[in-house]
Parts: C-alpha cells; structure tokens; sequence
C-alpha cells in the first residue's frame, strides 16, 4: 500500500471556524486559515466570464445543465486565506461554507481545499494521500459528498475519514474517553470507546469561541467602547513623535466584512484576558473586580473588568448571553445547555460499563477550551453533580497549541502509523465499488 | 575541515567557507546559459553562441532546474572553494519559507548521492538573517528577486502559520521598471539586462507617498548611456520600483504595502510576543538595499495600524557593511559553527541507512 516514510500523508481538518492542514507526522499544521472566505458577486449574466471556476467545480460525471443556483454560485470570485482576506475590497462580503455546522456551499469548500494544497502547501494533492477530520455526527450524504470532490476534483490516490473525537482521543493516546471539543463554532461532546464514536452520546451546543467573541464585542459596544478595524483609520504624524488618528471612510466596504475584522480584533481581546471564574458569574460580587487594560491596534487604551469573567462563564451558563443587549436568543434555548449538564448527559447515554472509564478520561480540544481556568472550574463542577463513586479527571495539555489543534494532531498520528497504511479508501476501490463503499470502510 | 555555506537565490548564488562576520566569498549569478551543442553548461559568464538559452536555476526561491544546479554546484565547490573529490567535506543550505517536502529531499539526495559530501544541514533564511543580527526572536522581511518571505520568528524557530510567502520580488520591480522606461523612451530598445542594473544604480524610494507623487510632475532628468550606446533619460522612473513595495497596486497586485503585512503578520501571533516581535524587525535581500528603502519603512512603520510601534534592528559593529544583501548566508555560517561540531547535522550513515526523508527529522 502506502509507505508511512516515502509518501507523506496530508492530513486536513476543515473546522467552522478554521482550516488546518498539513503534513502527517509533523507535530503541527503548516496552513491555518479562516474557513470564511470573501466574496464579489461579479453580477454577469454571461457565464462564459468564468470558465475556469466552472470548469474546476462542474462534476464530470454529472453533465446535466447547471440549475440557477449553479450559475449564480459561478458568478462571483472567491477570495480565500488570510492574506486574501486581509485585503480590504469593495462589496466584498465574507461568508462561509458552513450552516449550523454541516457544509451547505461544496464549491466554497473545493475552493478552500485548492488554498490549502496550491497555495499554503505548495503540494500536487495526486500524490498525497488525504486524510480528512469530520465532525463526530457527520450523514451519509456530506461524507459521500466529500469522498466525490476529493477523488474526482483533485484525484488523489486514497482517503479515509475520522471522525474529531476520535483524532482527539488519539492524540492523547487512548482509545476511550470523553471528548470535549470547544471550537469556533460550536461545541461538541462526544464519548468514543475503542476507537469509535457512541452515536446515540454525542450532545451539541452552538457556543463556541466565535459566539463568546461576539458577546465580548457587544459587552462593549454596550459600555460605549469603540473597536476600530484596522482598514479604517490611519495615523498621521502632526508633530515629530506625535501622531493623531485619521478616520478613513470606505462606503463601499460590506457590513459582513466590517464585522469579520471588528470581531478579529474582539477575539484577541477575549483570549488575553479571559478568565473563567471559579464559581457561578453573578452581576453583583464581580462588579468592584479591578480592570485590566487592553491596547487596541488604534492606541487606544480600554479597561475590561467584569466581562473578563462573565464573557467564559456563559460556557457554564449559557442564558448569562441573553443579559448582554444585543446578544438574539437561541432558535431553542431549552436545548442550548452548560459544559458540565452536556457531559453528564453524554455519559448517562453510555452504557453502565463504561461511565467510570469516562468520567476518569475527560478530554478537552478546541481553541476555546484553553481559556485560564476553565479546566479546574468543569472539574468542580462535574465533582459536584457526579456520582459518588466515580472519580472525575479533565485531562487537557498544558500548551495552547496541542489543544487548538488536537483534531489535526491526532490525524497526524493515525496517518503517520505503520498499521494504518492498509485502511486507505484507495482510489482503486472507489472506482470499482463506487462512493457508498466509504461506509465500509471508514466506519 | 571547515563547513560550506551555501545560499542560492532566484538572482544570486552566494557560496562559502563558514566564516561568520566576513562576506561570503563567492557571488555568482544563478542565471546561467546552456550551450546546445554537447549539452554542456557554463556557469556564471558563459561565452555567446548563437545557440544559447537562458536558464533559470533558481525560479521564485525554489530550484527549478536541477541538472542546471548540479553544473552550477560542481562548479563552486570543485573550481571555486577547492573541494577534491574524494575528500568532500560538510555543506549547510539555507533555503525559503513553505519548502515542500520533495524539495528538501531532492537536494539532500543530490549532495548525498552525487556529491557525496559528509555532512548536511538545511535551515531556513529567515531564522539564519536574525542569527546574523545576533537575535533569536523577531520578524524577518526578506525582499529577495524572486520573492518576499515575512516571517515572525520567535526562539529560532518560524512561526509557520503567521509567515506569509508573495511571489513578488527584484524580478517584477525590473519588469516595472523596463515599462516605464520604455514609455518615456519609446524609440529605444532596450534589455532586460541592462534594465537590471540600471535598476541597480537609480532606483531611490521617496521619502514618502505625498514626495512620490511630487516627483511624478517635477523631476530632474539624469542621461545614462547603454552599453550599445543608445542613451536614455530617467527621472521619476526611479521612484516609482522602491513604491511599489508601499503600494502594490502598482504592480497590479490587490494586496496592502509591506509594512502592513508585517503588521497583519504578527497579528496572528500571540499577543504576548507581538512587542519582542515588531521591536525586532529585520530587512534583508538585495531589494532591501535599495537607497532610502529602510528610511521609508521606518516612516511608514511609525504611521501603521498597530499600536506597538515597529522597529528595525541595528546590526553589530563587528558585521560588515552590507549585512543586508547576505544575511542569510552570514547566519549559516554562524550555525554551521554550532550545528556541525555538535553532530546536529545528517551524516552520510544516516543517509544510507534511512534515505532522503531523514532530513526533515533532523533538520528544522
């Protein structure tokens, strides 16, 4: 089959926040970059303007004609990758591939995958092995979907999907824990025993670090403090050694965009100086908490104080979001739950069995989850509503990077092992027994 | 016997004895002409046959010709630095940002295979630049001929996922160069070559965007002659190459100018390295060298979107003038200095008994 040494696996984990990818057995991704990509819609009838788009994202074995959405979709210019992204341009709207978690525009995501290979990698993917990370509730149709683009679009030679808790518990080397996988988007808890996934176990909540970033902006543009993107200003020298902010106006600048760069800016913010507390948030106690200041890219000096420690625990206690003004609802805020009741209720759907092994091996991933503290606070609270017997242990790595990309890792090291070389989906196989045979072999 | 450095660039070969705080002896350009007849390359200044190509051994930093590389390496270690086959010694490359895999172990197995040399270590040209400045931590601009690496670095190692790679450079700033020439000269005809070192010696950066587009309308014109004679005027022609590095949009490119991708850069870097980070900026590569560049860039810098002011690194009295132009190589050779005494490197054993894939575990 495939040599571990001679061709080097690319392992690839599209997140709905970020994109990491790179190559099996290094100890961390080469290309990180934001799943969201910028968009002009190029408003030509005529779409002859884009061959060459259409002609990379037109399935070959499907000529039917291509519906209007179809055309529309060929009809604007995608731009992606941080460095595109940076770029301020007129009517450029930032949008994502991603809805509620599942991929709905396949064409952005060929897109981004083409990014990751040509332009951060610098790799030819028809010689590479893939491995893919999917989300630990992934259907039938978006794997086969996935399987489709990888082998027709960019041919490689084989494939397999794992699912993100499953890399998770590799990385840290064990075949049955509890994932708990606080990203982007969302966050995830999922029980994997031996090696696979407890379907009926997995809980879902749509907070995830992009939603904290937004309750941190919104806290405080509620208390007046303005975040400026760093498109929109300049400064400009008045005297030697003394400068003065000019305000540079961009009419034509999209909203959606003005909010991605705003919200880079909040999210440093959140991660500098976020603290989870050690006991349940409440307005009155945390109002006297000395501030920390922050400098935003502008000069400007802000104070943070209480939302350093409200903004981390609407982990804990999601209906916190709905006191921040500005923050909508969730479509069902019965559903949406803390950290801790989602575990408990993760666990509960195991078997009997296997709860103690469970409570003893709780895993966190994720961007999100290394915020300060939040390890000792979930292991308080679990201690408190576990029951008595069990012996409750969240192990997470100390260093921020192995936890941010502990997906990408774990696939680093599947794809890098000796004995996985044989479970490749090669692409001899897909020709002969088609894409459903992906089930088979990637379970 | 002591290491070899060696750097090639897409413009430039600079190759060497390690010798830390000297210029690298030998600069030799990597374009090359291939002599149809045998198949036999010359390096450097071959003789004019009617029959000639251009080679270009060193495309956008990576080695695009390696038979061209191997004629071009023979040449350097044999004839220039005195190798004796049989009796090769230790080599240390530098080499770009985002070097695929293949790459690397296309040349580990060339120096193993072909010229059986003892000892090999590959490092990359921005850690090698700070090292020559005596740092371990800080952001690397590298404006080389054929691209431009922007990379933070922080302990020596590269923080890959905030570097960023243009695959603009010299090259591109000529071509502008040649077309503006060639609109203020319209009956001349003039080459590629000869644009080259025109650029070489009248390319200037205006102090600023409102004294550029000054020059645009009043400028003095100055006479060169070619060397086939012809003689042109340049005025605000020369401005405008160190320009286009502020402001892309010249070159037709949709990007911002240099000082804020350094900004941008270090913005996906922890935020508690950013002021070790912009305090400790380096410029290097020979388009960096250009009069009144690092000026601009320290104007431009103090005007930027980001509240840490960022600010270039003075080189040691001890190094030499243009530390700029040959930083990478002055850094290989201070690590060849410490990696090879320590048997850090790849040794022949090892490659014999592992194979080309060896050097991305020893060397990073």
């Amino acid at each position: 089959m495939y040599g571990g040494d001679e061709v080097s696996a690319i392992v690839v984990d599209l997140g709905s926040y970020s994109c990491k990818a790179g190559y099996a057995g290094e100890d961390a991704p080469k290309a990180v970059f934001p799943s969201a990509v910028g968009s002009i819609d190029q408003m030509e009838v005529d779409t002859e303007a884009n061959p060459e788009k259409e002609a990379d994202t037109q399935d070959p074995k499907n000529n039917a004609k291509p519906s209007d959405a179809d055309k529309s979709k060929a009809n604007r210019k995608l731009y992606v990758g941080t460095q595109a992204l940076d770029y301020r341009r007129d009517h450029m709207e930032v949008i994502s591939p991603f809805k509620d978690g599942v991929v709905v525009d396949w064409d952005m995501v060929d897109n981004i995958w083409n990014h990751a290979f040509r332009q951060r990698l610098l790799i030819d993917p028809k010689e590479h092995p893939m491995l893919l990370a999917e989300p630990s509730i992934n259907t039938a149709q978006q794997r086969e979907k996935a399987a489709e683009v990888m082998f027709e679009n960019y041919k490689v030679p084989a494939l397999f999907l794992a699912k993100n808790a499953v890399l998770t518990s590799f990385a840290s080397g064990r075949s049955t824990s509890l994932v708990v996988d606080s990203g982007g988007g969302s966050t995830v808890v999922a029980a994997v025993h031996d090696g696979y996934v407890l379907q009926k176990a997995v809980a879902t909540s749509p907070i995830g670090g992009e939603f904290l970033t937004d309750c941190m902006m919104k806290s405080l543009e509620s208390k007046g403090i303005v975040i400026k993107p760093r498109y929109s200003f300049k400064k400009k020298e008045i005297s030697p050694g003394e400068y003065k902010i000019v305000d540079l106006d961009f009419p034509n600048t999209t909203e959606s965009y003005r909010l991605f760069c705003t919200r880079a800016i909040a999210g440093d913010i959140k991660e500098s100086v976020s603290r989870v507390p050690d006991s349940s948030y409440d307005e009155a106690s945390y109002a006297n908490v000395p501030m920390t200041s922050y400098e935003l890219p502008d000069g400007q000096t802000i104070e943070i104080g209480a939302d350093r420690f409200k903004v981390p625990d609407i982990l804990f206690n999601p209906s916190l979001a709905l006191t921040i003004p500005g923050i909508e609802g969730f479509s069902d805020p019965a559903s949406v739950k803390g950290l801790p009741q989602m575990v408990l209720e993760s666990i509960n759907k195991c078997d009997v069995d296997i709860r103690r092994e469970l409570f003893s091996s709780i895993l966190l991933a994720g961007g999100t989850s290394s915020m300060q503290q939040l390890k000792e606070r979930l292991e308080k609270e679990l201690m408190e509503d576990a029951p008595q017997a069990a012996r409750v242990k969240v192990l997470a790595s100390g260093n921020a990077i192995e936890r941010r990309f502990s997906v990408w890792i774990g696939g680093s090291i599947l794809a890098s092992l000796g004995s996985f070389q044989q479970m490749w989906f090669s692409k001899a196989e897909y020709e002969e027994h088609g894409v459903s045979y992906i089930h088979r072999k990637c379970p | 016997m002591e290491a070899v450095v060696v750097d090639y660039g897409s413009k430039l070969l600079k190759a060497g004895i390690a010798s830390p705080d000297q210029d690298p002896p030998y600069i030799i350009p990597t374009k090359m002409k291939r002599v149809l007849e045998e198949g036999e390359e010359a390096g450097g200044d071959g003789t004019g046959n009617d029959e000639e190509v251009m080679v270009d051994t060193v495309v956008r930093g990576f080695v695009s010709d390696w038979d061209a590389m191997e004629d071009l390496l023979h040449h350097v270690l044999y004839t220039n630095i005195g190798w004796e086959i049989g009796d090769e010694g230790q080599i240390l490359f530098t080499e770009p940002l985002f070097t695929p895999k293949y790459l690397r172990e296309q040349l580990v197995q060339l120096m193993f295979e072909t010229f059986n040399v003892s000892g090999f270590y590959a490092s990359e040209q921005a850690v090698l630049s700070l090292y020559a400045v005596g740092r371990i931590s800080g952001c690397t601009i590298d404006i080389g001929h054929g691209k431009i690496d922007v990379a933070p670095v922080c302990e020596g190692a590269v923080h890959h996922i905030a570097s960023k790679r243009f695959e603009t450079g010299g090259v591109d700033l000529t071509n502008l160069l040649a077309q503006e020439l060639q609109k203020s000269n319209p009956s001349v005809n003039i080459d590629i070559s000869d644009v080259e070192k025109i650029k070489e010696l009248y390319a200037k950066c205006a102090s600023d965007q409102i004294e550029f587009e000054k020059m645009q309308n009043s400028y003095l014109p100055e006479q060169h002659t070619l060397p086939d004679g012809q003689v042109i005027t340049i005025g605000k022609e020369r401005y405008i190459v160190g320009e286009a590095l502020f402001q892309p949009q010249i070159l037709g490119l949709e990007e911002y100018g240099i000082v804020e991708q350094l900004v941008s850069s270090v913005s996906n870097v922890a935020s508690e390295y950013h002021r070790q980070l912009l305090e400790n900026t380096m410029l290097c590569g020979g388009t960096a060298a250009m009069t009144g560049f690092e000026k601009r860039f320290q104007s431009e810098a103090n005007v930027s979107a980001s509240a840490i002011r960022p600010a270039l690194v003075k080189p040691p009295e001890y190094m030499p003038e243009n530390l700029a132009r040959n930083s990478a190589w002055m850094g290989g050779a201070i690590l060849a200095k410490v990696v090879f005494p320590q048997n850090q490197h790849v040794t022949k054993g090892e490659y014999d008994e592992t194979g080309p894939s060896i050097v991305h575990k020893k060397c990073f």
